[in-house]
């Protein structure tokens, strides 16, 4: 019995020095979930925001994705569309804002699976997004393929994916 | 009285004993798991101290209502209800909102339901029963019934449903539609969905063929 608090001592000590190497070596699933809720909220946007802010939220989407990233999303109502390039998605972010008023999207699921070789991943994400004047969210899943660039995980890849055919 | 009181502790140390919870290795233990048992059972054992002249505390009900006559037993308790609502409510149920009017007028708008995970363990998922189809996760998933089974062939002909090009009997759909869709084969692991409510144009209904391993569980309610 004399050694149990040293036991329960070592027992917690252990834990805080696990807890520790999590937040400052964080697992690539953990990077890669956090720069997709960082991502999520970039693309929203509301009513009330300042037009600068609204330039530099749009501008820094593009520090998510690789300098030759595709895009290939099949929206309800939308027709498929395919842009390559960092500054046409810049563009298409600025262009949403222009458009819309508000718009709030979010990650609900994040099932992100990394590669053996530990340079590539993929991220099977729900994509719920509110647009302002409709009615229903619009629900998608989207799967995004990510490469690990200069030690930075880069989208590389966005592609939508059929649940209902 | 007293003897029979006797008895019941001693009954009762006996069944604590053969549940792990005491152990009748020494005299002095005995004593006092006896104590415990009659602290437990204050209420079946105060007339014994009444007619032996015994004074007997009077129970703090304020305390009884809050941790129980015994708060070894309430901790214990608590510990089980949390880990079984844990397990229920993380593998075997599934608290959902509905959002939206697509399964109208059986699930009305953000009425809240349940969705059994295990209600697929031992059959296949079944004509008429509503379902949960999940996307990337459960955490927002779609709320669907089944109409169309493997192997089968599904088209709506001016709002009615025929399944390999017979009318099907849809008791729930309270509203008429007016769809027609040209007929879809169903693969081997593949189930036709739809809401209930197809009141709107076939555009604007979220519908069609969902593959078996999406199918979460089945709505309770």
């Amino acid at each position: 019995m004399k050694y149990l608090p040293r036991i329960i001592f070592l027992a917690i000590a252990a834990a805080l020095a696990v807890w520790l190497w999590t937040v400052f070596f964080p697992s690539p699933e953990k990077v890669i979930r956090k720069q997709l809720l960082s991502l999520a909220g970039d693309v929203s946007f509301s009513p009330g925001q300042n037009n600068l802010v609204k330039i530099a939220h749009a501008q820094s989407i593009a520090d998510f994705f690789a300098t030759n990233v595709v895009l290939d999303l099949t929206l309800p109502e939308h027709p498929e569309q395919t842009t390559l390039g960092r500054d046409e998605i810049t563009q298409a972010a600025l262009v949403t804002r222009q458009q819309l008023t508000e718009l709030d999207v979010k990650f609900p699921d994040i099932n992100v699976t990394v590669a053996p070789d530990q340079n590539s991943a993929t991220a099977d994400v729900t994509v719920e997004g509110n647009v302002s004047g409709e009615r229903d969210a619009i629900l998608q899943e989207v799967k995004f393929t990510f490469q690990k660039v200069d030690g930075h995980w880069l989208i590389s890849r966005v592609e939508t994916v059929r649940v209902l055919s | 009285m007293l003897s029979l009181s006797r008895e019941y502790i001693s009954f009762m140390a006996a069944g604590l004993g053969a549940s792990g919870l005491y152990s009748p290795s020494n005299d002095s233990d005995m004593s006092e798991s006896c104590c415990r048992i009659h602290n437990l059972r204050e209420n079946f054992v105060m007339a014994d101290a009444t007619d032996t002249g015994n004074p007997q505390r009077k129970p703090d009900w304020l305390q009884i209502i809050a941790i129980g006559r015994n708060p070894q037993y309430t901790l214990a308790r608590i510990i089980v209800l949390v880990a079984l609502c844990v397990f229920l409510f993380h593998y075997v149920l599934l608290a959902v909102k509905v959002d939206g009017i697509s399964m109208q007028p059986t699930y009305k708008n953000r009425s809240v339901n349940l969705v059994n995970r295990w209600a697929y363990l031992w059959h296949e998922p079944r004509r008429g029963d509503v379902v949960a189809i999940r996307l990337a996760g459960v955490h927002l998933m779609y709320m669907k019934r089944i109409i169309g089974l493997p192997g089968e062939t599904v088209a709506f002909s001016d709002g009615t449903v025929l399944i390999n090009g017979q009318p099907l009997a849809e008791p729930y759909e309270k509203w008429h539609c007016d769809w027609t869709l040209p007929p879809k084969k169903l693969d081997m692991d593949e189930y036709f969905i739809v809401g209930d409510n197809r009141t709107m144009p076939s555009q604007n209904h979220t519908f069609g063929v969902v593959e078996r391993f999406r199918i979460v569980g089945k709505v309770l309610l």
